[in-house]
């Protein structure tokens, strides 16, 4: 076991739940070791915020000051004494002898396994899938990607660019977009007519939180004060033969092409729960959100003892109330180190904060439904498992073959075998299948995922040292 | 597809599929490359499809890349090095399995 390092508890994952969880951790003489696949703290809503902080006020500016805040936590992070490791994938969970787990990591080219009494896995969250057709195209990325250039190179697009979907992120970037001065030729709304339930929530959200709806009120008036916006669109296309050309779709009924040449989708974020669930840890479909969450007792505890979730993995409540629950999780994880029980009521930090971050959050997601075109690919040509290239019309055939779960749909098609393990089709290739037979999404489940969710090579693996009573997986 | 807000500091020099180019020192492969203007990293193995960055955050692994000799990384997660030596992976067409695996 010479490869081997020991700590206490591992984080997964730098954003604000992990940042704050291995703070607080180190705080209080706990062993916290971070594990972070990207090159300096921050996760994604604060990506590179302490090079930008440094070197490039100008970027500073775009970025607005929400996105300064993040470098508060780093700066906790560092002075914390957590232990702190960039670029480093995760591939493994498996249980030792619980309550010790081994982790498997690939730092550096490098595997190693590391034992720890506990994990919290604080992995983030993720875009929601856009399957239309032509979202493979290069010249079609996610909203979230344009903006993670933004952060980590001070890149902006060039040229003509749509923007397509919904969601306070699409409106956030395009605002930073136009502080950039740069302007999108069109923003493409795919929300339906906004329902009296979606009009009610903007003035619950209202008085939950002010503050921040009326920042997000002013993102959505600049940008609709510069930027011409289609509303209510439909059949969203792209089209191209090497590379995106042209988009067409649907807007209040009238038919538009245009040229263009960077089309950026967003449709809101999901939990990214590969980790927890190659761990087997137990989740459940969200019916609010519309997206897998893991089952949790008190602040972030799964269904595996020594296993924590927290942050947008758990369920999406945004940075700040991931800060929160950091710092809560941390207190949970310390008491049950220390063989003390907490009851789920004592365990919150601000419970009254959470619980206005979570109504928050609600308002949101009614105000934002995911599009139907997105979730339910209507064209059978669409497809779906981006890797192998499945169709949703090759998962409507299987499904109507008797094909009842993703699983089985993956000896049908081998929809969700390529290498991002259906990260990018998980959800849709079980919604579709529920939808043919009439079925919960619960009932249908969710790929299994398996480890290694990292790629790693045989050589690697081959050159680990494995102890006998450390892999059991 | 992008540029740079900022002039290039730091500069350093990496080869895709032998074309230099002038990259941050900091910069993801990805940035670099798209920054650059390729449009293209790869092919899907199943139709030959072209393929370039989606998620930019490690989930989509449609920037998969050969960076100095070892298969299958994802352009987004690696930082650029002096002298990098990147190449795509040439997918697969239908009836092409000879090329199959092949840098």
């Amino acid at each position: 076991m010479t490869q081997d390092t020991s700590t206490d508890v591992v984080v997964v994952g730098a954003g604000p739940a992990g940042m704050t969880a291995a703070s607080c951790l180190a705080e209080s003489g706990v062993r916290a070791l971070v594990l972070d696949e990207h090159t300096a703290p921050g996760g994604q809503v604060y990506r590179n915020v302490e090079k930008v902080t440094d070197k490039r006020s100008a970027d500073l500016d775009v970025l607005g000051s929400h996105y300064r805040n993040g470098s508060k936590l780093v700066e906790r992070l560092h002075s914390s004494g957590a232990q702190y490791w960039p670029g480093t994938s995760v591939w493994e969970i498996s249980a030792a002898e619980e309550p010790t787990l081994a982790v498997g990591v690939v730092r550096d080219g490098r595997v190693r396994m590391i034992q720890a009494d506990h994990i919290i896995l604080a992995t983030g969250a993720m875009e929601r899938p856009t399957p239309f057709p032509g979202w493979t195209l290069p010249g079609v990325m996610t909203v979230g990607a344009a903006q993670t250039l933004l952060k980590s190179s001070g890149l902006v697009p060039d040229g003509r660019i749509a923007v397509a979907g919904s969601g306070p992120l699409l409106y956030l970037y395009v605002s930073q977009l136009i502080k950039a001065g740069k302007k999108p030729q069109v923003i493409l709304d795919t929300r339906p007519r906004a329902s009296l339930q979606a009009k009610l929530s903007v003035l619950t959200a209202l008085t939950v939180d002010p503050a921040s709806m009326f920042r997000g009120l002013g993102w959505m008036r600049e940008v609709r004060r510069e930027v011409r916006v289609r509303e209510r669109v439909h059949q969203l296309r792209a089209g191209g033969v090497e590379k995106l050309s042209s988009i067409s779709y649907e807007s209040c009924d009238r038919q538009f092409t245009d040229e263009v040449d960077l089309l950026l989708v967003h449709d809101g974020v999901i939990p990214n729960t590969w980790l927890g669930m190659s761990a087997g840890c137990r989740h459940h479909w969200h019916a609010q959100q519309r997206c897998w969450v893991p089952d949790i007792t008190g602040v972030g505890q799964t269904s595996r003892q020594s296993v924590s979730v927290v942050g947008d993995a758990a369920g999406i409540i945004g940075a700040d109330a991931s800060v929160l629950q950091g710092e809560a999780v941390a207190r949970e994880v310390i008491a049950c180190l220390e063989g003390k029980q907490q009851t789920a009521v004592g365990n919150t930090a601000h419970p009254w904060l959470v619980r206005q971050h979570r109504l928050l959050r609600r308002c949101l997601d009614q105000f934002y439904p995911p599009a139907q075109e997105f979730e339910l690919p209507p064209d059978d040509e669409t497809i779906v498992c981006r890797c192998e290239e499945v169709t949703a019309g090759e998962i409507r055939r299987v499904a109507a073959l008797g094909c009842v779960g993703p699983n089985q749909g993956k000896a049908f098609t081998r929809c969700g075998m390529g290498p991002c393990m259906g990260r990018k089709c998980g959800v849709t290739v079980s919604r579709l299948i529920a939808e043919h037979h009439g079925l919960g999404m619960d009932e249908v489940g969710h790929y299994r995922i398996r480890p290694p969710v990292k790629p790693i090579t045989v050589g690697q693996l081959a050159e680990l040292e494995i102890d006998a009573h450390a892999h059991t997986a | 597809m992008f540029r740079r807000r900022d002039r290039v500091s730091d500069p350093v020099t990496i080869w895709f599929c032998d074309r230099a180019i002038e990259a941050v020192a900091d910069d993801s492969v990805a940035a670099a490359l798209l920054a650059a203007g390729i449009a293209c990293f790869g092919r899907t193995p199943v139709s030959g499809a072209p393929r370039a960055p989606f998620c930019m955050i490690g989930n989509c692994f449609d920037c998969l890349v050969e960076i100095d000799g070892e298969t299958n990384l994802q352009a987004c997660l690696v930082t650029v090095r002096d002298g990098m030596r990147i190449r795509s992976h040439p997918g697969n067409g239908p009836g092409d399995d000879s090329e199959k695996g092949k840098a």
